[in-house]
């Protein structure tokens, strides 16, 4: 993802502008996949407005404003074959796009699972490190 | 496994053009729903509800697009967008592209071309087994037959020696033995008509050795190849069988050839033309055939009779070293016990220990074509490449032109949301189309251009049997060039306008655009274009000045008006005898009494064709190191020195009386005369042939004959005799008539009267002594004159460049050049500005050239062989002031022409309009 900082130079003598660009790495896309596998782990299958729902009473604002965004992530889940999706009645008797978490999909998950909590145990590890304990 | 499943769903979608677009706008549409619902639900107003539930899904269209992306290919997708944009940005400016493809074609055709050439005759190995493990013995550069034990490195081979040599070796899995002289003769295949035929004599083990099988029959066998005479089989090449038919029944049939008769037993495999590059043999015939293939030619049992390559098989393991050391000295002990006897003289041990077998890979063949063609080639390789570069040097300040004009769209992309490398991919694909547009239009044009160039080169009248078909090798080569040509002069300036600092005019007007680094760039790579083509330039006036001197050359002999006929009179089936004699004098006579004919008469050789050559020895005349060089003999008929307009200085010429039972006579040239006879006349002395003194009086001078060139052009004055064929029965295959008037009726005249004496003596080719001399400096003059056409596209691409940059840097200046004309500077003024500018980067240009040039000459000449009988550079040293001089004069008026309609546009800028324009 691209995003557009506003210009930062200033206005040169000539009557031209510097735009500098920078590009911010889309750190959500990870942590969103693995939202999503477990909350089809918990729940069973669900369609994607029920994940949406879920993944926004825990996690709070994480998703906020961009709901949108798990429509490609459930996509990749289901190309990498974690996930399979097929049409079905929801609670509400509307026509649904169910997704459904596979064996390999949960292979994916406790892989996941076990990096993530590595990763925090160690982060967790070096925050509780104080000066005294390096001497 | 988890990325591979991901990518083959996605090029499934690709190519299926499958999009999940109504399955994603039906999820939204429910998730919408739902979301609705929910806050309605929750209390909000429905409208509102359906509001909120949109705020919280998000940007929609970027969804959708990650979604699209997550989908398909991506980077197809942005290829075909960018090829499609590609396409429409270059329809725009149809100049620009055309000039681009143009240059392109040029550039990529002619290094095809040449690259073909290159891959042919240089490169390719041979379609034989394991092809590195070949070696040859010697380095083969001579062909013929030499009897002298040579004291240097060895060429040529006798078929004993071929033998003892073979029984003892033990690094070899094989050697086989080919005669280096392909045999050209007239055969007859099943009873039909005479062809003339070319023949390689080969050993009976020669297809074992390298590994070719037959396509249909069998190869050649041990068995063939036993005893003088014991084989009279064929293997026929493939061509050959493709033009007889391809009849499998050839097999078994009989092919004649001069009066002995030979049973096709096979066909040789598709694509193999022996072991010389640049020859295609009709028939491969046992060596034990030698003597009826060429009566001349009986070497089987002849030790002393060297004229065969040897070609060896080393054995897996066996290094080059190892083949070397074990080769040379199996080869002293083989001279030793065989050649020298039991008490050789010191001499000949001096002489055998400075003999030896110098090995050299055989992988790619063997070839004479190579040795003659490899220098030319490679210097017209650089010729190309650097066309290439200066094509591509053009197209990048074209481009860069272009930027500039872009430069606010680009802007206005990059504003938009596109990343640097998208815009970067989008402009390189724009160079890749014209690049790929080039690259085909180039391949068109060299596809026969090979074979072509070859043939011009090699100055033969008949095409060089060379596959210079583009094979793989070439077509990634091609594809290599056209790559790395896109990122040569696409990349820089894709990089350059995108620039890491992306400049954006905030104000309307060209005034405003000031990029001193872009307009470095282009400085430079005009300054670049210029230097290299100065350096082309004069190294075309190099080959042009040498080619000039070579046809300035004085051949002594008037090649005015002579044709030179090739006869079989060997066909007639006499042996060199007295019939022969009366056939070949009957055939003088008759040609000599039609009308037309001045002078006619038979020779061993005509110009440019070879030599016979041996040391003399002159009675009364003590040897030393002036007089002890080879003499060029020649056999000729009584009216060879008027046929061929060569006074006589001193005695006589040869007449009927110097026959066999007459005393041995010899015409000599000028120079043997002056070097042995210095201030006296040469008239009544005697000389022999060879080193043994007894025979110094074999021989005695009748005539002086003026001096002339034998061999090439660039031959320094050379020791020469003529001998009376009455007293050297042979078979010539030159026969040669001067005529008066139009040659036409004169060769069908000439070709009935010797059809009337005996149909059997085939007439197979007329040139003349003329092309023959052109001939011989057919390399010289094809060098020169490609290397002139391509310098001189490269100075109009140069112009292009310096009417590019200037055009594009007036149009930049509109507003400085409206000030300086509206505060009274006047158009002469303001042209000469513009004119200033040009001539400071052709005078850069030129500084950077000379230099260049220079180095690149003495390359040339280091690189030369000295050995080669025709040089690239005849008298004519690495600097030549007068090409330089016409290189710089060209360089700097041609340029300065394509630079003046810049400069008058500047001089008629309306300085109302220019600053209204602001």
């Amino acid at each position: 993802m691209v995003l557009w900082h506003s210009p930062v130079g200033k206005p040169n003598g000539d009557g031209t502008v510097l735009i500098r660009m920078k590009q911010k790495k889309d750190v959500q896309q990870g942590t969103l996949a693995l939202m999503v596998l477990k909350t089809l782990d918990v729940l069973g299958p669900q369609h994607g407005y029920g994940i949406a729902r879920r993944i926004e009473q825990i996690s709070g604002d994480v998703l906020g404003v961009n709901q949108g965004t798990l429509y490609p992530v459930l996509l990749r889940l289901e190309q990498e074959g974690a996930v399979v999706s097929g049409w079905g009645p929801s609670e509400n008797n509307r026509r649904a796009r169910f997704y459904r978490l596979t064996r390999a999909g949960r292979k994916l998950l406790d892989a996941e699972k076990r990096d993530w909590e590595q990763t925090a145990a160690i982060i967790a590890r070096f925050f509780e490190v104080k000066a005294e304990d390096l001497a | 496994m988890k990325m591979l499943v991901r990518l083959l769903t996605r090029i499934r979608n690709f190519a299926a053009g499958r999009s999940g677009d109504a399955r994603l706008r039906e999820e939204i549409e429910q998730h919408l729903a739902m979301q609705s619902e929910a806050n309605v639900r929750g209390g909000m107003l429905p409208e509102e509800a359906r509001r909120q539930a949109r705020l919280k899904l998000g940007a929609l269209e970027a969804a959708r697009e990650r979604y699209h992306a997550e989908e398909g290919l991506p980077i197809v997708e942005n290829l075909l967008q960018d090829l499609r944009y590609a396409c429409r940005q270059l329809r725009k400016s149809p100049g620009f592209a055309t000039v681009a493809v143009l240059s392109l074609g040029l550039g990529i055709g002619a290094n095809t071309a040449i690259f073909s050439l290159i891959d042919a005759v240089l490169l390719r190995d041979l379609p034989v087994e394991s092809p590195k493990q070949l070696v040859l013995f010697g380095r083969g550069r001579w062909v013929g037959s030499v009897d002298e034990m040579p004291h240097k490195s060895w060429d040529l081979f006798s078929y004993p020696f071929f033998r003892e040599f073979s029984s003892r070796n033990n690094v070899y899995s094989g050697i086989a033995a080919v005669d280096s002289i392909e045999f050209g003769t007239h055969a007859s295949f099943d009873g039909g008509a005479m062809w003339l035929s070319r023949i390689d004599l080969v050993s009976g083990n020669f297809f074992d050795v390298l590994g070719v099988p037959a396509a249909l029959g069998r190869t050649l066998t041990s068995e063939d190849d036993v005893a003088p005479g014991s084989g009279p089989v064929a293997v026929a090449s493939y061509g050959w069988w493709v033009r007889h038919g391809r009849l499998p029944s050839v097999l078994g049939k009989t092919v004649r050839i001069e009066s002995a008769t030979y049973t096709i037993v096979g066909i040789a495999r598709q694509g193999f033309f022996g072991t010389t590059v640049g020859q295609s043999p009709d028939f491969w015939i046992p060596l034990s055939m030698e003597k009826e293939i060429s009566p001349g030619w009986n070497g089987v049992n002849d030790k002393d009779f060297q004229s065969l390559y040897l070609i060896a098989r080393r054995k897996p393991g066996v290094s080059m070293v190892q083949a070397s050391a074990a080769t040379n000295a199996l080869f002293r002990q083989i001279i030793r016990s065989e050649y020298l006897g039991a008490s050789p003289s010191q001499k000949d041990l001096v002489s055998l220990s400075h003999a030896q077998i110098e090995l050299t890979p055989a992988a790619r063949g063997l070839s004479q074509l190579r040795l003659q063609i490899a220098l030319p080639l490679e210097i017209l390789m650089a010729v190309v490449m650097i066309v290439l570069l200066i094509a591509c040097v053009n197209i990048a300040n074209l481009l860069l032109a272009r930027g500039v004009v872009r430069s606010r769209e680009i802007a206005v992309r990059l504003a938009l949301g596109a990343s640097r490398s998208r815009v970067v991919a989008q402009l390189l694909t724009e160079s890749a189309l014209l690049a790929v547009a080039g690259a085909a239009l180039g391949t068109a044009l060299s596809w026969k251009a090979g074979a072509l160039l070859l043939h011009l080169a090699s100055g033969q009248a008949q095409p060089v049997p060379v596959d210079a078909s583009p094979d793989l090798q070439v077509l990634l080569f091609t594809s290599l060039l056209t790559v790395c040509a896109t990122m040569l002069f696409g990349l820089a300036p894709a990089l350059g306008t995108t620039g890491g600092i992306c400049v954006l005019s905030l104000q309307e007007g060209r005034g405003a655009l000031s990029a001193p680094m872009r307009n470095r760039l282009g400085r430079t790579l005009v300054i670049t274009q210029i230097a290299l083509s100065l350096a082309l330039l004069s190294g075309a006036g190099l080959f042009l000045h040498s080619l000039l001197r070579l046809t300035d050359v004085n051949t002594g002999f008037n090649a005015r008006k002579v044709l030179v006929f090739g006869l079989d009179e060997y066909a007639a089936g006499y042996k060199q005898d007295a019939r022969l004699a009366g056939l070949q004098q009957q055939i003088e006579d008759s040609v000599q009494a039609l009308p037309g004919v001045r002078a006619a008469a038979f020779s061993m050789f005509t110009f440019n064709e070879g030599e016979w050559s041996d040391p003399v020895i002159v009675r009364g005349v003590p040897r030393d190191a002036e007089n002890g060089h080879d003499v060029l003999y020649n056999v000729v008929g009584d009216e060879y020195f008027k046929t061929f307009g060569l006074p006589i200085l001193a005695g006589r010429v040869f007449t009927p009386q110097d026959n066999q039972h007459a005393p041995l006579v010899a015409i000599i040239n000028e120079t043997m005369a002056k070097r042995f006879f210095p201030g006296a006349s040469p008239i009544g002395h005697h000389f022999g042939i060879g080193n043994d003194p007894s025979h110094s009086g074999d021989i005695e001078i009748i005539g002086v004959a003026k001096d002339a060139k034998y061999t090439t052009l660039s031959e320094q004055p050379q020791l020469a005799a003529y001998f009376p064929w009455t007293q050297h029965l042979q078979y010539f295959s030159n026969f040669s008539v001067r005529y008066s008037g139009e040659p036409g009726p004169v060769i069908s005249e000439v070709r009935n009267s010797i059809a009337r004496i005996n149909p059997r003596v085939m007439v197979s080719d007329v040139s003349t002594l003329a092309a023959q001399v052109r001939a011989s400096i057919g390399n010289q003059q094809l060098i020169a004159q490609l290397s002139a056409f391509f310098s001189f596209a490269a100075t109009l691409l140069v112009c292009i460049g310096i009417y590019g940059l200037m055009s594009h840097a007036v149009a930049r200046r509109t507003r400085e050049i409206g000030v300086r004309i509206a505060l009274g500077a006047d158009r002469i003024n303001v042209q000469w500005m513009v004119l200033r500018e040009i001539l400071g980067l052709i005078g850069m240009g030129l500084l950077i050239g000379i230099p260049l040039a220079l180095i690149g000459a003495n390359l040339v000449v280091k690189l030369e062989n000295p050995n080669l009988l025709s040089r690239v550079l005849y008298r004519t040293g690495p600097f030549d002031p007068a090409s330089m001089i016409v290189a710089l004069l060209l360089l700097i008026v041609v340029p300065s022409l394509a630079g003046l309609l810049p400069a008058r546009r500047a001089s008629r800028v309306d300085p109302i309009v220019a600053l209204r324009d602001e």
